[in-house]
């Protein structure tokens, strides 16, 4: 009885040395074959799945989709994103993965016949953080789940499309005049690395409106304010998953050229800078007299509820490296008012400004802020 | 010198400190604070009686004759020293107090002058309340005729505030959604500092004003340039960059840039005292540094910082806020 007793202790001392010995000396021996080309026993790569795909449910929990998922402005941005970054690896309709591609180790699963299998908040949860060992990267662009967003929604829509409509969807409007000078040719110029159409894809070409209204227009902004822009994107300074990659690859001339370009390019919708009051008389009463239309609150804002008049930085004398924002997109505006709401523009000396003046807008003044300022362009059409 | 002595040293300097200069209940400038200056002078000689009384007895109760003792020890001395003797003094000078400041003679009778003066994080809004009904609206000073009734509303934009002008007249808070009204005369003419007097947030300490005391014609003249709009400037750069930067946004130029409302009235702006609510001086430079620094200067304040402004706007900003005189 002793002697066995003794016996177990030794045995479990030996096992507890020797396991992780044998284990140490085999990934050491280099025995086990890590070459893509072989792949996994099919009960290892059975135990990787069961683990990954666990993992994703159990995190995934609890990030609820906005309600207007499968709106047609998310599904675009989100159809150009993808065509710019993960076609390459998960396919399209009509096209099958690369083939460079579809030899890594685990192959990437073609999006068209796999998507169905995951859940609206697991297919957010792997865009947003990846998959490790997989080469599956996380998001680029810091913390906005507004995007990410745009992407599952068009990835909810893939499964269904054909190659046609997904063309359509990916390739934005295209109706752009084919004479005029695209903003990619102009880069090629300079830059070999920068991907054809990484501009129009999402901002179309400068005569035609973004693809989504997601997307700002561009043509007709003032230069230095895009130019700002790119920089911060470029730098690290104003997050987007989307915008981030692309002005990663540009350098500072390519920016002023760029900026240069779309400033004075002619837009359907004319950005326009509104006229500032010369005098706040009407609303500096010292009463507090709460003007009521939204025009009111752009103009003159609001002291009681601090907020403040948004024509008094976006007017027409206002500095260029400000944005005009009369006609732009309403869902941008909006977008990015509650962006800064949530201290994710407030990273440079220009955000911080805004960060303060949209902290005190409600949900129903943003929206409303939002598509006034988008009825306040000037329709080319029109005026001529 | 030994420690001991140099600690007593130390310490009656800091007891001095509030004695004198601009900011001090002891150089009382009218009449209600010559009140407040007697009420206290009554009570430190008043109480400091009772204290060395208190004192003996304490002395008698440990190490007086026994005789003493006994007596001290009676009910008859218990009830009288400990129970009726506070309450007549503490009553007397309840009532006293309260019929000091409370029935002043400034209390009925139509005011010469009405100011409106709004507490807010972290400065003072002040409007004149003119008999005409116009409204001159100031930040961070408060001018005043000497020999004048004045009556100031007191409100507050946020949280409590209590305005303080010890050399004028004793503290009153200021009430979100509650007006104050404070009335005074002051016949000494002068500037005297006054200062927020209850706790408001981070940037307290730094919300400090100007009370100035001129003689009624000097300011007749005086409001009537401030009511004045602010001089044009049309060519001045300075006003450039204060348009396009949207300074208006909060800071109202009257008559020229706005719609401002939230932030202090700059239309005179050259002509205060003071920069950053009392705690700057007024000149090209302090401008230029508020604009530079003030989140260092002033911290918490709710101005956004404008780092992007560069060196040659600051500047030229500085000169033109300046010349608004």
């Amino acid at each position: 009885m002793r002697v066995s007793r003794w016996r177990r202790i030794v045995w479990v001392g030996v096992s507890a040395i020797a396991v992780p010995l044998v284990v140490l000396l085999g990934a050491y021996s280099g025995i086990y074959n890590v070459a893509a080309s072989v792949g996994h026993q099919t009960w290892f790569n059975w135990l990787l799945r069961l683990g990954m795909t666990r993992s994703v449910t159990f995190h995934s929990s609890g990030e609820a989709p906005p309600v207007d998922l499968g709106d047609l402005h998310r599904i675009r941005l989100g159809a150009a994103h993808y065509e710019s970054r993960c076609a390459s690896c998960h396919g399209t309709p009509g096209s099958s993965v690369n083939p460079v591609f579809a030899q890594m180790l685990p192959s990437p699963p073609g999006l068209v016949q796999r998507v169905p299998e995951w859940q609206a908040d697991e297919l957010f949860w792997i865009v947003r953080h990846g998959l490790k060992y997989t080469g599956m990267p996380a998001w680029s662009g810091g913390d906005r789940p507004d995007e990410i967003w745009s992407v599952v929604a068009f990835l909810q829509a893939l499964p269904g499309l054909q190659e046609q409509e997904y063309e359509a969807l990916a390739a934005g409007n295209n109706d752009a005049d084919a004479d005029a000078p695209s903003a990619t040719e102009l880069v090629e110029q300079g830059a070999q690395t920068l991907a054809r159409g990484a501009c129009d894809r999402c901002h179309d070409e400068p005569n035609a409106v973004p693809i989504s209204d997601l997307v700002p227009i561009l043509a007709g902004q003032s230069a230095e304010y895009l130019a700002r822009a790119l920089y911060e994107y470029r730098d690290g300074e104003r997050a987007s998953g989307i915008m981030q990659p692309i002005a990663a690859e540009l350098q500072d001339g390519q920016i002023q050229d760029l900026a240069n370009y779309y400033s004075v390019a002619k837009a359907p919708i004319q950005l326009t800078s509104l006229t500032p009051p010369r005098d706040g008389s009407a609303a500096a009463d010292a009463t507090g007299v709460t003007p009521g239309s939204v025009s009111d609150l752009a103009y003159y804002g609001n002291r009681q509820a601090r907020v403040l008049p948004c024509i008094a930085c976006h007017g027409q004398n206002s500095r260029p490296d400000y944005p005009k924002l009369g006609g732009q997109n309403a869902a941008y505006l909006g977008q990015q008012l509650r962006l800064w709401q949530k201290g994710g523009r407030d990273q440079t000396a220009w955000g911080e400004v805004m960060g303060t003046v949209a902290k005190h807008l409600t949900e129903q003044q943003i929206t409303s802020l939002a598509e006034w300022f988008a009825a306040q362009g000037s329709s080319r059409e029109a005026s001529q | 010198m030994k420690r001991w002595q140099s600690c007593i040293l130390l310490f009656s300097a800091l007891l001095l400190t509030a004695c004198d200069g601009d900011q001090s209940m002891f150089r009382p400038a009218g009449s209600e604070a010559d009140k407040v200056v007697f009420l206290y002078w009554t009570m430190v000689i008043g109480f400091a009686f009772v204290f060395f009384l208190v004192m003996g007895l304490v002395l008698i109760a440990f190490a007086g004759p026994s005789q003493w003792r006994v007596w001290l020890q009676s009910e008859k001395q218990i009830i009288g020293l400990g129970l009726v003797f506070p309450v007549i003094v503490l009553s007397g000078l309840l009532v006293w107090g309260y019929l000091l400041l409370g029935s002043s003679s400034l209390a009925n009778g139509k005011p010469d002058l009405k100011i409106r003066v709004e507490g807010a994080q972290w400065w003072w809004r002040v409007t004149y309340l003119l008999e005409d009904g116009a409204r001159v609206e100031t930040a961070n000073e408060v001018r005043i005729p000497v020999g004048k009734l004045i009556e100031l509303e007191l409100v507050s934009a946020d949280v409590l505030h209590s305005f303080w002008v010890p050399a004028w007249t004793g503290k009153m808070d200021m009430i979100p959604g509650h007006t104050n009204i404070l009335r005074f005369v002051v016949d000494t003419p002068g500037t005297v500092k006054g200062q927020c007097a209850e706790y408001c947030g981070g940037a307290h300490a730094f919300m400090s004003l100007y009370g100035v005391a001129i003689d009624e014609q000097t300011f007749e003249s005086w409001l009537e340039a401030e009511s004045a709009p602010a001089v044009p400037l049309s060519q001045h750069p300075g006003r450039q960059v204060y348009l396009s930067t949207g300074c208006g946004a909060c800071h109202q130029v009257r008559g020229q840039i706005g719609p401002g409302g939230s932030g202090p009235d700059l239309t005179h702006v050259g002509s205060r005292l003071s920069l950053g609510a009392g705690i700057l001086p007024n000149d090209t430079e302090a401008f230029e540094r508020w604009m530079a620094r003030h989140p260092f200067i002033k911290p918490g304040n709710r101005m956004p910082a404008f780092g992007f402004l560069s060196d040659l706007e600051r500047r030229q900003l500085a000169r033109y806020l300046d010349a608004l005189e």
